[in-house]
């Protein structure tokens, strides 16, 4: 579920890959120059590959994880549709959150997240210290989010967007069981 | 000197001047956060507030004079206008500055409403002066966004002429009246310049009445929007202002000339919409967002990965390769930043991603990106500007030696510095706190040596630039 331990290693290789083709491209003044006249049309004909790799690329990857969006449906009557949900009310404030100390294993929740005062981020921790789901806290909204846990536990709230000095004592807790 | 070289100096010297201040803040944070350190929430949130806005302006000063003085080549510019929105800029600054230190305002330099006004531990009147402090601020810089329109405009023969339509368009536009590269770059920082300080403006005016008056209540979605709007675009624009110069000096070291072409033009096009669309990357985690911006936002911001690799770094790239490049300090920083901006883009590609942002978002992984294309290339590409001009007026460069003692302590230092925020981002530990949890201290620990390094780095290019400048002039100007 938590996805952002696989990230580093994807940037980290792209990342070695793109500084690896600018600095050959730096080590090529290395070697005897060329009349610009002979690079720019070789090079303009490889861009034309790139802008259609990185367009297309792009578009498709966008539509391809779009099931991954983490969104509550759209229209209400599909939120009812899934008539085992569980409705979980979150309050933030400065400097905490109003919320149940247990929550059900392997069945659907969608938390109502609002907030008393300021921003407030609703950020969920798994046992393992990683982040699985997250939200705004508004004052004057409500964001729904929802969130199946599959691993039982203890999990940690924290609040992820700035709400003031106790902003990084902002936490709380359920488990999950 | 002549008065457009002193319009230069006066911005770029002031933007490192605010850049070295906003340095030696973010290495106390970032030793703040690694627990060498315990100056208390209170001191590291002020802190913030004003690293944050102090670099972004500190990078936008060496924009906007580097900028400006390109423009002046091409043309009669006013150096009263120009120095008129440098006061205004740095007025703004002072006022911001005087609301941090000693006023204590620390609502960070995006200041959602209603954060000011709420659980302050700050006098009012520190808020009332940050809020003037970026009404100042948006504008100056609205200020020179229209002397650069006005210019681009009346120098090129009109919006066609200035945006690159004709060339694009029509088969008989005049050589002579296509704009050179660096000047399509001004008109689309202009335009969406103007945008930006005006939302500054709106944001700002809209919490000058909620001070004034509590009972003016403003909607925080709303608010949000414009905030992250100004912000976002303000800050994205420091990059595309650069970018005028690293055409110019690109073309300068390789021997070889970078002209306007139709892709050019339309790449910029397509730049000026994402610039100001992009910022919806900012609301992913605000699922009563009309649905479809969460859409555009991500569109953009992947998009705009293309006339950024396709166009400009392409074209760098072409004008290096197999060229007979002079490697000097200039050179190497505006190469670097190329590379930093591109890494950077990276970073940020998978961030706006939005299964990924759902648990990148308001981690490390965000300044991690944004420091990479901002120090490491922004910052990078105002020491090139830097260095351009004092090679091109000394007519010597450094030697070979310092070259490395540069490159091992700048980018090496950037490197674990960076880094640091990379890994604790991927691992979930938060932005914006002052105590953070595991493995969040450890890595703030490595980055606190990386960014000592670096400072070490950047005190041998002070020296050395000093040393240039204190040459005798060969190419006086
Ligand atoms: C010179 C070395 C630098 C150091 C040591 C440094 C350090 C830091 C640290 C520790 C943070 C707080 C991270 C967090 O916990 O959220 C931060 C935030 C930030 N930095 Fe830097 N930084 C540097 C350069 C820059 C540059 C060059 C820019 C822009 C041009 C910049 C812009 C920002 C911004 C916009 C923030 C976010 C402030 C906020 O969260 O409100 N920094 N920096
Ligand atoms: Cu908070």
């Amino acid at each position: 579920m938590a996805k952002g331990p696989l990230v580093l290693p994807v940037f980290l290789v792209l990342a070695a890959a793109a500084m690896a083709v600018m600095l050959l491209v730096a080590l090529s003044t290395r070697l005897s120059p060329l009349p610009y006249s002979q690079v720019q049309p070789n090079g303009y004909k490889l861009r034309r590959w790139w802008f259609v790799i990185l367009s297309v690329g792009l578009v498709a990857i966008f539509a391809v994880t779009l099931p991954w969006f983490p969104y509550p449906p759209l229209r209400a009557a599909a939120h009812a549709a899934k008539n085992d949900t569980l409705y979980v009310k979150i309050t933030a404030q400065q400097y905490g959150f109003t919320m149940p100390s247990v929550l059900p294993l392997d069945r659907r929740i969608v938390f109502e997240v609002t907030s008393l005062d300021v921003n407030h981020g609703f950020g969920i921790y798994d046992p393992r210290g990683q982040i699985v789901a997250q939200v705004q806290a508004m004052p004057d909204y409500v964001n729904h989010l929802p969130v199946t846990f599959t691993r039982a536990g203890r999990y940690t709230v924290r609040c992820l967007e700035y709400c003031g000095i106790g902003h990084a004592s902002m936490q709380g807790g359920f488990d999950v069981r | 000197m002549t008065s457009a070289r002193r319009v230069l100096w006066i911005y770029l010297l002031t933007g490192i001047a605010v850049f070295t201040l906003m340095m030696l803040l973010g290495i106390a944070m970032r030793a703040e956060q690694a627990r060498w350190v315990a100056f208390g929430p209170q001191i590291f949130y002020a802190m913030l507030t004003l690293h944050g806005g102090g670099m972004i302006t500190s990078v936008a000063l060496c924009g906007m004079g580097g900028l400006w003085y390109l423009m002046r080549r091409e043309g009669e510019l006013s150096a009263r206008a120009a120095l008129a929105a440098y006061a205004l800029v740095v007025l703004g600054v002072v006022a911001v500055l005087l609301s941090v230190f000693p006023g204590g305002f620390a609502a960070g330099w995006t200041f959602l409403y209603p954060l000011p006004f709420v659980g302050a531990t700050w006098a009012s009147w520190a808020t009332g002066t940050f809020l003037i402090g970026i009404m100042l601020v948006s504008l100056g810089w609205t200020a020179w966004c229209f002397q650069i329109l006005a210019f681009t405009l009346t120098r090129y023969g009109g919006w066609g002429g200035a945006s690159g339509w004709n060339l694009v368009f029509k088969r008989d536009a005049e050589p002579h009246a296509v704009p050179p590269p660096q000047s399509i770059a001004a008109f689309v920082v202009a335009v969406d310049g103007i945008l930006t300080g005006m939302a500054g403006m709106t944001i700002g005016t809209a919490l000058i009445a909620h001070w004034l008056s509590p009972s003016v209540l403003i909607d925080p979605l709303w608010a949000k929007n414009v905030t992250f709007f100004f912000g976002h675009a303000f800050a994205n624009l420091t990059i595309y202002m650069a970018l005028g110069w690293v055409y110019v000096g690109m073309a300068r070291y390789t021997g070889r000339e970078y002209h306007t072409t139709k892709i050019l033009a339309i790449a910029w096009w397509a730049t000026l919409i994402f610039v100001a669309v992009a910022y919806f990357h900012h609301l992913y985690m605000d699922f009563v967002q009309y649905r479809p911006l969460q859409y555009v936002g991500e569109i953009a911001s992947y998009l705009s990965a293309i006339p950024a690799t396709a166009v400009s770094v392409w074209g760098s790239m072409l004008l290096v390769y197999r060229s007979r490049m002079r490697w000097t300090l200039g050179s190497i920083f505006l190469f670097t930043g190329l590379i930093g901006w591109v890494v950077g883009g990276i970073g940020a590609l998978l961030d706006a991603s939005i299964p990924l942002n759902f648990d990148l978002h308001n981690t490390l992984w965000v300044p991690a990106h944004f420091h990479t294309y901002l120090l490491g290339g922004v910052f990078l590409f105002a020491l090139g500007l830097i260095y351009m001009q004092l090679e091109e007026r000394s007519g010597r460069c450094s030697p070979p030696l310092l070259r490395w003692v540069v490159g091992l302590t700048t980018f090496g230092g950037m490197a674990v510095f960076l880094l640091g925020f990379y890994v604790a981002g991927a691992n979930g530990v938060p932005r914006r706190y002052a105590l953070e949890p595991s493995p969040g201290p450890l890595t703030a620990s490595w980055a606190t040596v990386g960014a000592l390094l670096l400072l070490l780095g950047l005190l041998v290019v002070l020296i050395e630039a000093i040393r240039l400048a204190r040459l005798p002039a060969e190419n006086p100007a």
